[in-house]
């Protein structure tokens, strides 16, 4: 057991509120936390001086964790760019690859339920005068691979799919993409923000040319990702940052040991341990899920069952608002869908992408367990989600 | 005696002897064609960055990981740009043409 403050045993009421919603952040773990600290104190160094040891000492933990993180996903350490988070690995892979002066192929594919900051860099390639193709995908939210074998039969500089939704929580055929990209001689890349450390990602077996991590999506702090660009054959970048070089030139500024030292342990802690969290988290959604159908017989699953995060649950509750259904249970920590979008009352893009009416949209929303989630959790969710849904339905059905 | 060419960055073409066996760099500096070269082609810096015509680049040998590793640091880099000091003439490179790219990075000679 992981002892940590939010968890309770069986049978006891658990600590209110419950966090479900680990696909908008995770807590950092404390074994993360533990190994960051001495780099905001003692080890403070700036790991780009490297004439003195309180530089060299930041940049050795600096390099360690390069290699933590190239380790999550069979890259090699060198091919491992250090940034802010997922939204700026995805601009500089995606802008970067098709703004690279002699860019062969201007034309850039990408599908319709990626993230925002995947769908603006793309858009913005085409106000560039850059060819930009949306590919829709199937009512179970994945990639038909026929319509993107289609669409590589024109030159193609770049394909952006990502490995797992971070709404439904899908995980694309990464390897059959990477496949078919290979061979169409178009670049790879991937958004893993929500797949990495969740499901294995093997760069070199999933032909994978550029892949985006983001830190706090697997129990590492906020403010730090990293982007995999492929040295074999090289893969390069136009920077999107001028200034000191840091990097190897593809991303200027000073690094953040602290945080770069979170994310590797975070990397370490999840190769380490993601089969046996995955099959915890399974078997945590799946409680969640029977609890919830067993009350609420035509409550549904969207997106599919099988290729999917083992956290994560999106479900339909038809002729329940989610908006109403969710203000219904301030115990539970829950959203309609991305944690960027949820300020907006519109239905999801994403759900809506898979041919799913408004008002079922509307009555959909997200939930996600994780590393520190309990079965009595899980427990006291169902049976206030099912209270709330019995409450709102009988509401409807008096008026 | 194969031949290249040289294009410079006013667009100027120069056709120059490429004897078998000399480096783009060793015939650039025979020539007095101005492309640095500043570690005289032991792969340490990338002041001899050419941009090879498409045309030819499918001709030449894959550039090694090291070159490539200099190739990062070199300015205004393209997707058919080597070091003229890995480029060795031979009879299939007759003709071989490349430009010289607008700027280079040494850091002993950048004011």
């Amino acid at each position: 057991m992981d002892g940590t403050a939010t968890r309770t045993d069986g049978g006891n009421q658990p600590k209110l509120p419950i966090y479900l919603d680990y696909q908008a952040t995770t807590p950092t773990d404390p074994r993360v936390v533990a190994a960051m600290l001495p780099y905001f104190t003692e080890k403070f160094g700036n790991p780009h001086s490297t004439s003195h040891s309180h530089g060299r000492e930041a940049a050795e933990a600096v390099e360690h964790a390069r290699l933590q993180v190239a380790r999550l996903i069979g890259a090699d350490e060198r091919e491992i760019t250090f940034t802010s988070g997922a939204t700026e690995s995805n601009n500089l892979a995606i802008k970067g690859v098709m703004r690279f002066t002699g860019q062969k192929h201007r034309r850039v594919v990408t599908c319709v339920t990626e993230h925002k900051c995947v769908l603006e860099s793309v858009k913005r390639l085409g106000e560039e005068g850059i060819e930009t193709v949306l590919l829709p995908v199937r009512a179970n939210g994945l990639v038909d691979l026929d319509l993107l074998a289609k669409a590589l039969e024109e030159p193609t500089g770049l394909v952006s799919i990502m490995a797992a939704n971070n709404e439904i929580g899908v995980v694309q055929h990464l390897a059959e993409i990477g496949a078919l990209c290979r061979s169409h001689g178009a670049l790879f890349h991937t958004d893993a923000a929500q797949a990495a450390g969740k499901v294995p990602i093997d760069v070199e077996a999933m032909h994978i040319d550029l892949l985006s991590i983001s830190g706090h999506k697997l129990y590492g702090p906020k403010g730090i990702g990293a982007l995999y660009v492929r040295r074999r054959p090289r893969v390069r970048l136009e920077p999107l940052f001028d200034g000191g070089a840091q990097e190897r030139g593809l991303r200027s500024g000073t690094l953040a040991p602290p945080l770069c030292v979170g994310l590797g342990e975070a990397c370490a802690i999840s190769a380490a341990e993601m089969g046996t969290e995955a099959e915890r988290l399974r078997k945590l959604r799946d409680r969640l899920f029977k609890g919830l159908t067993a009350a609420v017989p035509d409550l549904a699953l969207n997106g599919d069952a099988e290729r999917r995060l083992p956290g994560n649950l999106n479900v339909v509750v038809p002729k329940v608002d989610g908006l109403t259904l969710l203000a219904e249970v301030p115990e539970l920590s829950l959203s309609l869908g991305s944690a960027c979008t949820s300020a907006a009352v519109e239905p999801s893009y994403v759900l809506r992408a898979l041919g799913m009416p408004d008002e079922l949209a509307n009555g959909s929303f997200r939930i996600c367990v994780g590393r520190f989630t309990s079965d009595a959790e899980i427990d006291f969710a169902v049976e206030h989600l099912v209270d709330a849904i019995r409450r709102l339905r009988g509401k409807g059905a008096q008026a | 005696m194969p031949k290249m060419t040289f294009i410079k960055t006013d667009g100027s073409r120069l056709e120059v002897d490429a004897p078998l066996g000399l480096s783009v760099l060793e015939i650039a500096h025979r020539n007095n064609i101005d492309l640095e070269g500043a570690c005289e082609g032991s792969l340490a810096c990338s002041t001899c960055h050419v941009i090879v015509d498409p045309e030819w680049y499918e001709l030449l040998p894959n550039a090694s990981d090291d070159e490539e590793d200099m190739l990062d640091l070199a300015f205004g880099l393209t997707q058919t740009s080597r070091l003229g000091c890995q480029l060795i003439i031979t009879e299939e490179l007759d003709g071989l043409t490349v430009s010289l790219p607008a700027a280079t990075r040494n850091m002993m000679s950048d004011k």
